[in-house]
C-alpha cells in the first residue's frame, strides 16, 4: 500500500543555515509517527514545509499521489492535512463553537451543518459545555484541545500535532495522550506528533523519526530508537537508555 | 421610530433635521459597510471614500450620458466599484496590519489627483446631474429626483431604505460562512490558512462588500447633491466618519456603527450649527469640542459603546418594576 504522505529528500535553507537537509520520511494511513530531536533540529521547519507555510528548496512532498511541495497552506488543508501549532493559534475573539465551525466549513459551505458537526466534535474532544466561552479566555490545555478539535473539523486524513502537550501539567498531558489515542482509534487518522516529552512520544508512537541538526539521524520502532547510541548521545541522554 | 422621525419636521416646514437624519442614516450605512472589512476582517481601510466617489461618478455618468434611472445607475455603480475594488485590493492583500492600512491611504491619495484632472469626469469642475421638472413624490422615490419641496423627506426615506437593506445584508453575511471566515482571518491569519481559508480571497471579498455599500451611498449622495465634485466625494470625512462610527459604537458588532452614527453625526451638526456660527465662528471651537467628545468615548470605552453592560442595566431598570408587588 502506498504511503499516505511521502517526503522525499527535502532540503530547506534559511540563508546559510540548513534547517532540513535531505530529509525523507513516509507516513502510512492510520499510523502514529513521533518526530523527535533536540531544539533546532528542524522539526517545526519540516512541519511547515509539509503544510505549505514554507516550501522546500529541494525535494518533493507527495500526499496521496498529489505533489504538495509548492502548495499554499489552505490547499494542503483541503487535500487532507490538518495541523496544530506550537504556539496556539486559536481565534481569540470568537467562541469555542465558532472556532470549530470555521474548521467544519471546510467540508460544507452552510453554517447549519457545520455547527452540528462542530458540536459533535466538541463532545468527542471533551470541550462540551464550553461552546460559548471566548477562545482567548480558555486555559492553555483547553486552547490546545480546541486547536485539535478545529483541525479535526476540517476532515483531514493526516493530523500533525506540533508540541500539543508541551506546557501542560502531568494530568493534562495524560488527558491529551488519551485524546490522541481516541482520535487514532475512533476516527482512524494518521497522526504525526512532534514532542519533547519522551514519556509521551515513546508509548504513543508506532514509529519514531529522529532529527538532529536538520538531518534524519534514524528511524524505527520506539524500543529500537531508544537503544540507539547516536540518539542517546544526540538527544535522549543516558537516563532514557532502553526505555520505551 | 425611524419611519416617523421626519413627520413633525415636515409639518412644521423646517427640514434641516431631515437632512441631519439623512446624514445619520447615510453614515450609519457606510459604517456598517466599513465594519465588514475593519471590524470583521480586521483590516483597517483608511481610504474607503474612493468607492464612494466611484459610485457617485458611475451613477452620474450613466444618468448624464445614457439617461439611466438612478436605481439602475446604483446597480451599475455597485458593479463597477466592486470590480475596481477587487483589482486594486488583490495585490495588496499580501500586506498585513499597518501595511495594508497604509496601502489604502495611498490609494486614496492617488485617487485625488485623478479625480481633479481626468477629463472624462470633467476634472475639478465636476459633473452636474440634470433633474426633470415636475413629478410626484412617489415618482421621486423611483428616480431619486425631487424637483419640488419633498426633497428632504424623499432623501430621508431613500437613505432609510438603503440603510435597512445594508443592515439586513450585513446581518446575513455575519451569519454566513463569509462572516466566520472574515473573523478567523482577523484573529489569526496563519491559523485561518491552516484550516483551509484563503486569507487573500476573503480580504478581497470583505473589501468588495464594503466597496458595494460605499458605491450605493455615493450614488445616493450624488443625486442628493445633484452634482459630483472630486473634492466633495473624496473628502476625508467619507473615510473618517464611517470608521469612527464603527469604532465609537463597537467595532465588529452589527449595530455598532449605527449607534456610533446616531451619536456622532448629530453632535457634529449641532456643534457646527451652534458654535460654528456667531461670534466664535471660524475658530474651530466646534471641531475641538467634537474631537474631545470622541476622545472621551475612545479613552473611556475602547471597545465601543455597545460593549457597555446594556443588558444588565436594562434588566435592572425593567426588573425592579415587576419585583415590587411580590414583596408586598
Amino acid at each position: 500500500m502506498a504511503p499516505l504522505l511521502q517526503v522525499e529528500s527535502c532540503t530547506k535553507r534559511f540563508g546559510g543555515l540548513v534547517a532540513n537537509r535531505d530529509v525523507s520520511l513516509a507516513i502510512e494511513p492510520r499510523e502514529i509517527v513521533g518526530l523527535i530531536g533536540p531544539n533546532g533540529a528542524g522539526k517545526t521547519t519540516l512541519f511547515n514545509c509539509i503544510t505549505g507555510a514554507l516550501h522546500p528548496d529541494e525535494g518533493r512532498i507527495v500526499l496521496n499521489g498529489t505533489e504538495i511541495s509548492r502548495a499554499r497552506p489552505e490547499r494542503v488543508c483541503r487535500l487532507g492535512i490538518a495541523r496544530t501549532w506550537q504556539v496556539v493559534r486559536s481565534f481569540g475573539r470568537m467562541t469555542v463553537l465558532e472556532n470549530v465551525i470555521c474548521g467544519a466549513l471546510r467540508r460544507t459551505s452552510r453554517v447549519g451543518p457545520a455547527r452540528a458537526r462542530a458540536l459533535e466534535l466538541l463532545a468527542f474532544t471533551g470541550l462540551a459545555g464550553k461552546e460559548d466561552v471566548e477562545a482567548a479566555s480558555l486555559t492553555l490545555a483547553d486552547k490546545k484541545r480546541l486547536e485539535i478539535t478545529r483541525a479535526l473539523a476540517t476532515g483531514p486524513s493526516l493530523l500533525l500535532l506540533d508540541e500539543a502537550m508541551s506546557g501542560l501539567t502531568p494530568l493534562e498531558t495524560a488527558a491529551a495522550v488519551e485524546l490522541v489515542r481516541r482520535i487514532h482509534g475512533e476516527l482512524g487518522l494518521a497522526i504525526c506528533v512532534v514532542e519533547h516529552v519522551m514519556e509521551v512520544v515513546m508509548p504513543l508512537s508506532h514509529r519514531v523519526v529522529v532529527l538532529d541538526h536538520g538531518e534524519k539521524l534514524t528511524e524505527g520502532p520506539p524500543a529500537d530508537v531508544s537503544r540507539d547510541e547516536r540518539v542517546i548521545t544526540a538527544y535522549l541522554g543516558e537516563r532514557y537508555r532502553g526505555r520505551a | 421610530m425611524a419611519l416617523l422621525y421626519p413627520i413633525p419636521f415636515e409639518r412644521s416646514g423646517y427640514i434641516y433635521y431631515e437632512t441631519v437624519g439623512f446624514l445619520v442614516l447615510l453614515n450609519a450605512m457606510l459604517g456598517i459597510g466599513w465594519n465588514i472589512i475593519g471590524g470583521w476582517a480586521g483590516q483597517f481601510d483608511f481610504g474607503p471614500s474612493i468607492f464612494f466617489a466611484i459610485g457617485a461618478y458611475t451613477a452620474a455618468l450613466l444618468s448624464i450620458h445614457l439617461g439611466w434611472n438612478a436605481w439602475l445607475g446604483l446597480l451599475g455603480a455597485v458593479a463597477v466599484s466592486v470590480v475596481i475594488c477587487a483589482a486594486l485590493t488583490y495585490p495588496v492583500t499580501r500586506l498585513r496590519g499597518h501595511y495594508f492600512a497604509i496601502a489604502t491611504v495611498a490609494m486614496w491619495m492617488i485617487a485625488q489627483p485623478i479625480g481633479a484632472t481626468w477629463p472624462f469626469i470633467n476634472g475639478s469642475q465636476g459633473l452636474f446631474i440634470p433633474v426633470a421638472p415636475g413629478g410626484s413624490f412617489a415618482h421621486g422615490l423611483l428616480t431619486m429626483e425631487f424637483p419640488g419641496r419633498g426633497k428632504g423627506l424623499g432623501f430621508y426615506y431613500l437613505a432609510l431604505l438603503l440603510f435597512v437593506l445594508t443592515l439586513v445584508g450585513a446581518r446575513a453575511v455575519e451569519r454566513s460562512k463569509w462572516g466566520f471566515y472574515f473573523r478567523a482571518v482577523r484573529d489569526d491569519q496563519d491559523g485561518a490558512e491552516g484550516i483551509g481559508i484563503d486569507s487573500r480571497l476573503y480580504k478581497v471579498i470583505a473589501r468588495c462588500l464594503m466597496a458595494a455599500v460605499f458605491a450605493a451611498g455615493g450614488t445616493l449622495y450624488g443625486f442628493w447633491a445633484l452634482a459630483v465634485f472630486p473634492d466633495q466625494v473624496l473628502e476625508v470625512n467619507w473615510n473618517i466618519l464611517p470608521m469612527m462610527a464603527a469604532v465609537v459604537g463597537g467595532l465588529g458588532r452589527l449595530w455598532g456603527p449605527v449607534l456610533g452614527a446616531v451619536i456622532l453625526i448629530p453632535i457634529s451638526q449641532l456643534m457646527t450649527a451652534t458654535l460654528g456660527a456667531g461670534p466664535l465662528a471660524g475658530r474651530g471651537i466646534d471641531l475641538i469640542i467634537y474631537g474631545a467628545v470622541i476622545m472621551l468615548i475612545a479613552g473611556g470605552r475602547p471597545n465601543g459603546l455597545l460593549s457597555l453592560p446594556w443588558a444588565r442595566w436594562a434588566a435592572r431598570v425593567l426588573g425592579r418594576a415587576p419585583a415590587r408587588p411580590q414583596q408586598g
